[in-house]
């Protein structure tokens, strides 16, 4: 019980850091970078092979992060400024951005083969006992590294001028370009902290899985998972809690139904949730506010 | 195309070339008869082309039997995301479920294809009509979101369960033999799949042609108007991406027949491929789909290199076609036939052209004469009350209530003027009785029946129509393709004849009588020089105009006119006041929000003041201008 609870908050901090990722571009553009997850994998392919030209593992972690950045900012300028200059509610960053993750999935399979190559293990060697539990100490990395992340994002986007103006931006581009807010800036940035987050995740979860160019796809479903039944499209840190239950639901689906059941219980768990409250467990207007309200009514948003 | 053109040419209105590639919709006299000769030779060679394909290789034939498959997917998809807005990518979810019903049925029980066609329609319909109920409650991103998780969903379902074969998938069944002797007519399957495709294409076409096109767009783009034209758009969004949904099932009845059936087929990058080929091709296009889909399909065949330079490529193509030419290749296409007779050229005289010239029938209805002498005019009927307000509260989730006990008697075939500062809760009230939004208490009568839960389209179905403040039309429709939006309710049985709307002798006689009813209500506002223009190059004057028109068209009982003035010249406003006026000598209540107090006073029975959410004074015009309360806080004197 605890055992599984454990694995899958390590295992669902990864997923929130990419749900983040995902949120925090959609938050500032209402695009949802369909790349999120390639852009995940370009920091664990470049980390590995780094590592693999001998550079020591910090100097790898930071270049993989870097790259991670430098497509997400990439995947900005391709696939997502053109459609939203040409019109803003029009849906085709859909195929831009799938576009996008196609052409970084084959090129990083073109360059590097399809197959795995190994990956620095980190904290891998490290393990904790918590009662009749074991933790590697790179689950608890992830763990401690996606809570920092998420509490620092939120200080950031509610305290000082720069997340305001995310805000701002959010709620009303025109009108915030209108008051002399720079969008175009402001989205690159918001794109740069995506692929802060997740390139961030791809070293944290890359000592399990090793680097494979086709990684991505299936963590970027995983985080786009977190994202939705979080609530994340209209707060980015509620991505992190969907996260966190995704990991703990399909680790404890794995434990308890049989070994295979973490493929397709989140999908039920997604279904239903986005049944019972279509914006989420965590948003402003999920499920948990408004239970939240409804126990506490004295309580009132000072901001 | 041709067809298009040379209906154009013959209908007697000059220089009607607008609306969508391939889809001149209203402005044109049904099928004359040269088109539907252009309509026959295409058809014929249609057939002698799938001829040759039933007799081609194998080769030949999977190559354009798939690129068909996919034609009828991406048509499925146009009809949702590009005449309705609604980007679905569940799509491929459809497709999926056709197939596997399809070859589970006739490889397992030995069903026979052609039973499990219709069931398969029905399942993939009825799977679409639930997915758009759940869905379409909230955004339209939550609506692609939602059809892209059922995607996934299935997608999962297929790899895990053990009747579908996991990730190896089934082989499909073959498609059952002609019987002996008719081996000369060539491969059944490529009859069947072309055959359907022909026809998806034909019941598309139709649609553009039919006075629904304009309807949907509107629901599309301005879904208040279309609602309070009568449109019950929620219901006509599900149903329609019901139908989507069980053409895509039928695509996937087709697909079984052509090799294997596997979840790879299916996942969501199809359906997002299947969305590249609309937009590629050219979105709200008859042909963009078609184009598209035998680009995307047949790529691979053509590209011949490395898998993943080939995929490179694919994802480059994809990015650039969708950034460089957003209209896609047709709309781009027809946009350059069309750049050669530009809009502005059609009609020179438009601007300079002297609004008056047509003296409207109530000729000498100066704004004073109209009010006095109307309102003597409709005594009979003076005691019935035809809208009732009783107590409305209405305020939002934060902040003071919008508005507070507010009651509002109208008296059939009075003008009844709401006037009050901005922010006194005008437009709100109107809302309320339009029923667009809900009041926290008391309750809205029409004709002395409680309407309250009655939507804002049942609402106009019960004769109640109005107008917006900021006026809600299609700017890519010409005005008269707005105005005819009015006249959806009084088009019977219009859904079920769209689809074949050209073919239709009765259609004929609704589409001319569509026309000649859109005329002339742009006649009655004096908007004719605009009638072929889209709404995207009229001024703001005529946007309000067309809104009247449209609302006039339908011959309404009560018209509730939210800011009509707004952006007409004083000479348009003069006007506005004529057709006001002609209007209530017909028996028709009005309730008008205004600001223009010189405009609106005179034509009123009697007039409403609100502040700050409560109703002030009623009373006639003259004790209006007289009340003490009303100069303070309103009129400023």
């Amino acid at each position: 019980m605890l055992q599984f609870i454990l694995s899958g908050i390590a295992i669902g901090a990864v997923y929130g850091l990419i749900g983040m990722a995902l949120a925090i571009s959609f938050y500032v553009t209402r695009v949802i970078n369909f790349a999120q997850g390639q852009i995940m994998m370009i920091a664990m392919m470049i980390t590995a092979t780094a590592t693999a030209a001998g550079l020591p593992t910090a100097v790898a972690l930071v270049l993989g992060i870097l790259s991670a950045v430098i497509v997400a900012v990439l995947s900005y300028y391709i696939a997502v400024k053109p459609i939203l200059a040409f019109n803003r509610f029009s849906f085709g960053w859909l195929v831009s951005t799938l576009g996008f993750a196609v052409i970084v999935e084959n090129g990083a399979a073109y360059v590097w083969g399809p197959t795995s190559r190994p990956f620095p293990q980190m904290l891998n060697g490290l393990s904790l006992h918590l009662g009749n539990a074991v933790l590697t100490g790179q689950q608890v990395l992830s763990i401690a590294v996606a809570l920092l992340l998420a509490a620092f994002f939120e200080l950031v986007r509610k305290r000082t001028l720069f997340g305001k103006l995310g805000v701002a931006i959010a709620a009303d581009p025109e009108m915030a370009s209108a008051v002399g807010a720079n969008t175009s800036l402001v989205a690159v940035v918001a794109f740069a902290i995506s692929g802060v987050f997740a390139g961030i995740a791809g070293v944290l979860i890359g000592p399990d899985t090793f680097a494979n160019p086709y990684l991505g796809h299936t963590y970027g479903i995983f985080g786009f998972i977190a994202m939705m039944i979080g609530g994340g499209t209209e707060r980015p840190v509620a991505a992190m809690f969907g996260g966190l239950l995704l990991g703990v639901l399909g680790e404890g689906a794995n434990a308890l139904i049989d070994s295979q059941a973490s493929d397709w219980f989140p999908f039920v768990v997604l279904v239903i949730i986005l049944v019972v409250t279509p914006r989420g467990l965590f948003s402003g207007g999920g499920l948990w506010e408004r239970a939240w309200r409804r126990a506490l009514p004295a309580r009132r948003e000072a901001a | 195309m041709a067809a298009g053109v040379a209906r154009a040419a013959r209908s007697g209105m000059s220089g009607k070339v607008d609306g969508m590639p391939g889809a001149p919709a209203l402005n044109l006299t049904a099928v004359s008869r040269w088109p539907r000769l252009g309509v026959a030779l295409l058809v014929a060679a249609y057939l002698v082309g799938t001829w040759a394909v039933a007799h081609s290789s194998l080769n030949v034939q999977s190559l354009v039997l798939v690129a068909a498959v996919f034609g009828v997917l991406a048509i499925s998809l146009d009809l949702v995301a590009g005449i309705l807005g609604l980007y679905s990518l569940g799509q491929g979810g459809f497709f999926g479920i056709g197939a596997y019903l399809t070859a589970i049925a006739v490889n397992n029980g030995g069903t026979s294809p052609f039973v499990m066609l219709p069931i398969v329609v029905l399942v993939s319909g009825a799977a679409g009509v639930m997915i758009g109920a759940m869905s379409l409650r909230v955004s339209g991103l939550y609506f692609a979101i939602t059809t892209f998780i059922f995607t996934l969903v299935l997608t999962v379902l297929a790899t895990d369960l053990q009747v579908t074969g996991g990730t190896q998938g089934l082989l499909g069944p073959s498609f059952p033999d002609l019987p002996d002797g008719f081996a000369w007519v060539g491969a059944p399957v490529a009859w069947c799949i072309l055959l359907a495709l022909l026809i998806v294409v034909g019941l598309i076409w139709s649609l553009r042609r039919s006075p629904l096109y304009p309807v949907l767009l509107a629901t599309r783009d301005a879904e208040p108007f279309a609602e309070a034209a009568g449109v019950r758009t929620a219901a006509l969004k599900i149903g329609i991406f019901g139908i989507s949904a069980a053409i895509a099932g039928a695509a996937g009845w087709m697909f079984s027949f052509l090799g294997v059936v596997s979840p790879g087929q299916f996942d969501w990058s199809v359906s997002l491929n299947i969305l590249v080929m609309v937009l590629v091709g050219g979105i709200n296009t008859t042909l963009g789909p078609l184009v598209g889909a035998a680009f995307v399909s047949m790529f691979p065949a053509i590209v011949n290199i490395n898998p993943w330079l080939q995929e490179i490529v694919y994802g480059a193509l994809s990015i650039s076609a969708i950034t460089l030419f957003p209209e896609g290749i047709v709309g781009l296409i027809t946009r350059r036939l069309r750049g050669s007779q530009p809009p502005a050229h059609i009609r020179p005289e438009a601007e300079t052209k002297p609004r008056l010239s047509p003296a409207p029938p109530a000729t000498g209805a100066t704004v004073a004469a109209g009010a006095a002498g109307a309102a003597g005019a409709s005594a009979p009927a003076r005691l019935e009350i035809a809208v009732e307000c009783r107590g409305i509260e209405f305020g939002y989730a934060v902040g003071p209530k919008v508005l507070r006990k507010v009651d509002l008697v109208v008296r059939r075939g009075h003008i009844h003027g709401l006037i009050g500062p901005n922010g006194s809760g005008k437009s709100t009230l109107a809302n309320v009785i339009a029923g667009r939004l809900h009041p926290m208490s008391g309750s809205v009568l029409l004709n002395g029946r409680s309407v309250d839960g009655i939507s804002p389209s049942g609402r106009a179905r019960r004769g109640m129509r109005r107008t917006f403040q900021a006026a809600q039309l299609v700017r890519e429709l010409t005005t008269s393709q707005n105005v005819s939006v009015g006249l959806y309710t009084d088009l019977p049985g219009i859904l079920r004849r769209a689809p074949v709307w050209p073919f239709l002798p009765s259609a004929r006689r609704d589409m001319l009588r569509v026309q000649k009813k859109s005329a002339d209500a742009i006649r009655a506002v004096e908007a004719d020089a605009w009638a072929d223009r889209k709404i995207a190059d009229v001024p703001h004057g005529v946007e309000q105009l067309t809104q009247l028109a449209a609302v006039c068209i339908a011959g309404p009982d009560i018209i509730i006119l939210d800011e009509p003035a707004t952006g007409l010249s004083s000479r348009e406003v003069d006007h506005l006041a004529a057709i006001l006026s002609q209007l209530k000598a017909q028996g028709v209540t009005m309730i008008i929000i205004e600001h223009q107090t010189r405009f609106l006073l005179p034509l009123c029975d009697q007039v409403t003041v609100l502040n700050a959410g409560e109703v002030i004074v009623t009373a006639t015009a003259d004790e209006i201008r007289a009340h003490p309360v009303v100069r303070q806080v309103y009129l400023g004197a």
